[in-house]
């Protein structure tokens, strides 16, 4: 390099000493074993860097030496030692790209500069964000991935797949438990994998698409710094815009990519928000279809689900101690999306994503195979009862809260299957609807849970979340008695 | 796609995986390491890393997340002239310094993979507030070919680059590219086979960060 | 010296001090090219501060905002 940098001469003084104190070490040096420069050692010493600060601690008698030699340098300086070296880089960097740099010409006032402006604008960009969560998610997430392409390809399935499985298994295999653990309601296939491929694969896909195009353009940061402020009140920040818009679309990957958010805090509150509040797109798909014909039932589940999620939001931000991340995030100039780019992106996220998932479908149908050899469902089943029949449902629900958790689109669909015989007012119809959306999604959300916040954080979710569900329901149905409101 | 002999070896890996590996989650396998080199691309978040890592590898790439963490790290090979290049994605980082999980990864791939070369993208647009990071790689005695990406937005502001002066400056090849419009991708692979021919010895151990 | 919080929308400012205490907050703002002596434009304030540096912008919390200081 023909341009070393040169620091502070308290930095270059205290490099030098490192570095030869260093050499000195020879082989009893702990920090031998990295691959890097001398300088490069001493400057990160220099500025603390946790990791070599950790190997340090193996030999106090060396880490007390550094301790002294950055002590020394400090107080030759005014600010902080890492602030001192990295202004020097900074200022470095600016004089290379002054001498290498021209500017011919001055920026123009581009079309997606504009576009930029409208996007942030308060004025404009609150609409602009609603239009797209309305044509991106709903539309085309919501109607055309979780209605339309569901449909076909679960009907490939219960058509063509299901009754081959089911007859080939009938015929190898001589033991009916060992036939319903491939085949019929619960089995491997037609249980595991056609939930997979069939009903979270088009969802999973779609959403990809569209996030995929979202973040190509460039807008998924501005739609974070528009709703900063918001999230700050229920304790998040504008990062977590991110994982709760995937939340609509499956909660499962977005409790996976709460793993982006920087806080302790911040991961926990999402993912308890995303497992209490957010119903995913297989589930909001079905009620939407249930609650169609009543739109007040419709706006009540909404707003009743809204309400609680900021209300919940707002009392954990007060709960957990400590307070909600800092917001700072680059925002990249909005571009035309490049369609290969988006496909290659969507393909290798839904390839990722159907390996993650697929196993824990195949354990779900395993679980539920076993639940039901055993006769536990069944006991399970009559506990339920008291409870459904406590929030004014009829006592045929009680499977559907149980099976709803193993299959989402099950327990609306049980629903809705009730209701076709006549069984379900519409209050009641409200109340089932929000307890299940309240109640956890599925059992591959809960595996995930426990894989990413640990298992006691976890139960301690779900032990209040239960619970919970149920109260709302009885609220609900009290509140409806006591107005006299019939839906 | 016509497979190579070696690749076809790597892509039966890849592409038939075994469903009970998958289960029971096995470490990701280094097959893909060490061939005729490596390489890994460096950069802060938003430099077009990803798509150029698409570029130079296609879509037939190992997504694994890193030992002990969730961080995700994609490795992948690419093709110049007759080698094959094994290539790594760091996570983004912004200093040799890390403050999150991510940047801790990037930095324990750079100490721990032996890597031939290692390619700083950065936004042509914002080459002074990512230089300090291409002063620290080359300050740790990392062999190391600086990406200016994004060179068609940069032109579209207007910026006109000189990279024999940086070149020059920095003591480092120096590549202007558009990875998303397939711009300046040959000259980077002319970049690296250069910098791997020029090292006699790759210039780096495969040594153990202590955890 | 002015917090961002004070100056002019639209004009040209020259960073004096990052106040933050935070030295996570602090190296991500200098990776985003605010340091001490870098120029920045305030574009907006609600509903988050956005800031131009260069080429580039940065959206940034008001509680951020208000520990950074020009001249």
């Amino acid at each position: 390099m023909t341009r070393q940098i040169i620091y502070p001469e308290p930095i270059e003084q205290a490099i030098s000493a490192i570095e030869s104190w260093l050499e000195s070490l020879g082989k009893s040096n702990v920090l031998g074993q990295y691959s890097l420069s001398r300088r490069s050692l001493a400057l990160l010493l220099l500025q603390k860097d946790p990791t070599l600060w950790q190997t340090l601690e193996q030999a106090p008698q060396q880490q007390q030496e550094i301790e002294i030699l950055l002590t020394v340098a400090q107080n030759q300086l005014q600010y902080p030692l890492d602030l001192a070296i990295a202004e020097t880089r900074q200022k470095q960097a600016r004089d290379l790209e002054a001498l290498t740099i021209q500017t011919t010409k001055p920026a123009a006032n581009s079309f997606p500069e504009t576009l930029h402006r409208l996007s942030v604008n308060p004025l404009t960009g609150f609409p602009i964000l609603i239009v797209i969560l309305y044509f991106g998610v709903y539309k085309f997430v919501g109607e055309f991935g979780a209605g339309e392409l569901v449909d076909r390809i679960e009907g490939f399935f219960e058509g063509q797949i299901n009754p081959v499985v089911n007859q080939i298994v009938a015929q190898i295999l001589p033991w009916q438990p060992l036939q319903d653990l491939i085949g019929n309601d619960y089995g491997i296939i037609t249980l595991g994998i056609r939930y997979a491929t069939a009903i979270v694969l088009p969802v999973v896909a779609t959403y990809f698409l569209m996030f995929s195009l979202l973040e190509d353009s460039g807008y998924l940061p501005r739609m974070s710094l528009m709703l900063d402020r918001l999230f700050k009140s229920i304790g998040l920040s504008g990062r977590a815009v991110i994982p709760m818009v995937l939340g609509l679309g499956c909660d499962t990957m977005a409790t996976m990519v709460t793993r982006t958010l920087e806080t302790k805090r911040e991961r926990l509150i999402a993912t308890f928000l995303l497992s209490l509040a957010v119903p995913c797109a297989a589930q909001w798909g079905v009620i939407l279809g249930l609650l169609a014909q009543k739109p007040a039932a419709l706006v009540v589940w909404g707003g009743l689900i809204m309400a609680i999620f900021l209300v919940m939001g707002y009392l954990s931000a007060k709960l957990f101690p400590g307070t909600s991340g800092a917001f700072y995030l680059e925002i990249p100039p909005l571009r035309l999306p490049k369609l290969q780019n988006i496909l290659t992106k969507t393909w290798i996220r839904m390839k990722w994503y159907f390996w993650e998932i697929l196993p824990l479908f195949i354990w779900a149908s395993v679980l539920i195979w076993l639940g039901k050899l055993t006769g536990l469902f069944d006991l399970i089943i009559r506990g339920i009862e008291p409870f459904a029949v406590a929030i004014g449902m009829p006592a045929e629900t009680a499977p559907v809260f149980l099976y709803g958790f193993f299959r989402r689109d099950y327990g609306a669909a049980g629903l809705f299957d009730i209701q076709q015989q006549g069984g379900l007012t519409g209050n009641q119809l409200v109340i089932a609807a929000v307890v299940l959306t309240l109640f956890l999604p599925c059992i591959a959300q809960l595996q995930i849970m426990i894989k990413e916040r640990g298992l006691k954080t976890t139960l301690a979710m779900i032990a209040f979340i239960v619970p919970f569900a149920f109260l709302v329901g009885y609220c609900v149905n009290l509140s409806f008695n006591l107005l006299g409101v019939s839906l | 796609m016509d497979c190579h002999q070696c690749q076809k070896h790597c892509h039966s890996v890849k592409n038939k995986p075994s469903w009970w590996k998958r289960l029971t989650k096995k470490p990701p396998s280094r097959q893909m390491l060490a061939r005729d080199g490596n390489i890994a691309l460096v950069g802060t978040p938003n430099v077009g890393k990803s798509v150029l890592f698409n570029r130079l590898t296609g879509v037939y790439v190992n997504v694994s997340n890193y030992p002990g963490t969730t961080v995700e790290v994609s490795r992948g090979i690419t093709k110049i002239k007759d080698r094959q290049i094994g290539v790594i994605d760091t996570p983004g980082m912004y200093s040799l310094v890390p403050i999150s999980e991510e940047e801790k990864v990037a930095r324990d791939l750079l100490l721990q993979e032996s890597l031939d070369v290692v390619i700083h993208v950065v936004d042509g647009k914002n080459i002074g507030r990512m230089l300090p990071l291409t002063f620290q790689l080359i300050e740790a005695g990392l062999p190391v070919v600086l990406a200016v990406n994004m060179m068609d937005e940069a032109e579209n502001l207007g910026l006109k680059i000189e990279s024999n002066a940086l070149t020059m400056e920095l003591g480092i090849p120096v590549v202007l590219m558009s990875a998303a419009l397939n711009r300046g991708i040959r000259e980077l692979k002319q970049a690296i086979l250069q910098s791997l021919s020029s090292q006699s010895k790759p210039a780096l151990a495969n040594l153990e960060v202590g955890k | 010296m002015n917090a961002l919080s004070k100056v002019k929308i639209g004009q040209v400012q020259t960073v004096a001090k990052l106040g933050t205490q935070e030295t996570t907050v602090r190296r991500k703002l200098m990776a985003m090219g605010i340091t001490p002596g870098s120029s920045l434009i305030v574009e907006q304030r609600f509903p988050s501060y956005i800031v131009k540096v260069g080429y580039t912008r940065a959206a940034l919390d008001r509680e951020i905002a208000a520990t950074i200081f020009v001249n």
